[in-house]
């Protein structure tokens, strides 16, 4: 049992729930205004692409956007088969052979 | 009925809210949003699972005991604040440190309880004291993309499937090293993205959509080039819908 890992990953834990947890609980309860309701509606529109765009453009703090770079073409492959409706499963697959192929292949 | 989302544009958005009887159990709702989260999350689970047994096998080369690196696994449940974590952890660094950054790399998730809260208003507190435990990206882009309001059922469907295939992959990573020596000549990193970005493009219905994902695609990789350590995601969530929010009316028709 080492105390100082296990204090450090209890702080990791506790930090984290207070991530999680604290508006969850409150906003879980209690209605809206409805320009709250809004912002909480578009949160997800904003919050997709920031998850995904820096995931796929930027790599060690630099841009990547050469045509030499997988992960763009993988991200066209998402985007023409997402915009057809195609499966899920089917898209992200399709994607990640994409990726590596070219890589692969570079 | 309370005001908590404005009135679905799609006429699939309607008669998703939860259903009170749902949370104690037994609602066949709860079962079908359970399945419908586990098989909307099935493209992830290889990558959750390699990316637990990466971890797994990093954290027990860089001198954790297993008991410690799945005690984390537990109790943080986060994968990119433990993979920033293990190597500061082995490097010796100061425990505020590493707890701090802890803290910075998961504040994306106050945005992702808000957004998902509404949800959950019949759910009693102590099922939201764990649902909140497995608030995971992954869980949130399906959750939100599937149903507007999003529906409470997917998202924990969702997550338990996340979170079964993250642990059993960090299991296996410490009893075996990590499965595939580099995810990435696989293309398996490239799964984060392409579902992040899948479930942007079947959410842009009108051009105000739009607008907003191509701002926060903007700002979040400008942000990134700038700082390091996921503040992106904060920085741009908050700014491009509180602008937008902001600015357009309240419940369009």
């Amino acid at each position: 049992m080492r105390t100082d890992v296990w204090l450090v990953i209890g702080g990791m834990a506790l930090v984290t729930y207070l991530t999680r947890a604290p508006l969850l609980l409150v906003l879980a309860r209690r209605p809206l205004p409805p320009r709250v309701a809004l912002w909480l509606r578009l949160i997800p529109l904003a919050v997709l692409p920031a998850l995904a765009l820096p995931l796929i453009l930027v790599e060690r703090g630099r841009l990547v956007a050469s045509l030499g770079h997988p992960p763009l073409w993988g991200a066209v492959v998402v985007v023409a088969l997402a915009a057809r409706r195609v499966n899920l499963f089917v898209t992200v697959a399709a994607a990640v052979a994409t990726v590596a192929l070219l890589r692969a292949l570079g | 009925m309370t005001p908590r989302v404005a009135p679905g544009e799609d006429p699939r958005d309607t008669g998703v809210s939860v259903d009170p009887s749902g949370a104690g159990g037994g609602g066949s709702r709860a079962l079908t949003g359970v399945g419908e989260g586990v098989v909307a999350t099935l493209a992830l689970v290889p990558s959750v699972f390699v990316y637990g047994t990466v971890f797994g096998g990093l954290a027990v080369q860089a001198g954790l005991r297993s008991v410690e690196v799945w005690g984390m696994s537990l109790l943080v449940f986060a994968g990119a604040a433990q993979f920033v974590a293990v190597p500061m952890l082995a490097a010796g660094a100061s425990p505020l440190a590493i707890i701090v950054t802890t803290y910075v790399v998961n504040m994306r998730h106050y945005l992702m309880a808000a957004t998902l809260a509404p949800s959950f208003h019949h759910f009693p507190r102590g099922w939201l004291a764990l649902v909140a435990h497995l608030l995971n990206d992954e869980s949130f882009a399906v959750a939100v993309a599937r149903r507007t309001p999003p529906d409470p059922w997917v998202y924990i469907g969702s997550a338990v499937a996340v979170s079964g295939s993250f642990l059993a992959g960090v299991l296996v990573g410490t009893r075996l090293g990590g499965l595939v020596a580099d995810p990435a000549r696989w293309g398996l990193d490239f799964a984060f993205p392409a579902v992040f970005l899948a479930l942007v493009v079947v959410q842009l219905r009108h051009r105000v959509d739009w607008l907003i994902a191509l701002a926060s695609a903007v700002l979040s990789t400008g942000v990134a080039l700038a700082l390091a350590g996921n503040w992106h995601i904060v920085i741009a969530g908050v700014i491009v819908s509180g602008f937008a929010a902001l600015i357009l009316t309240p419940e369009p028709a």
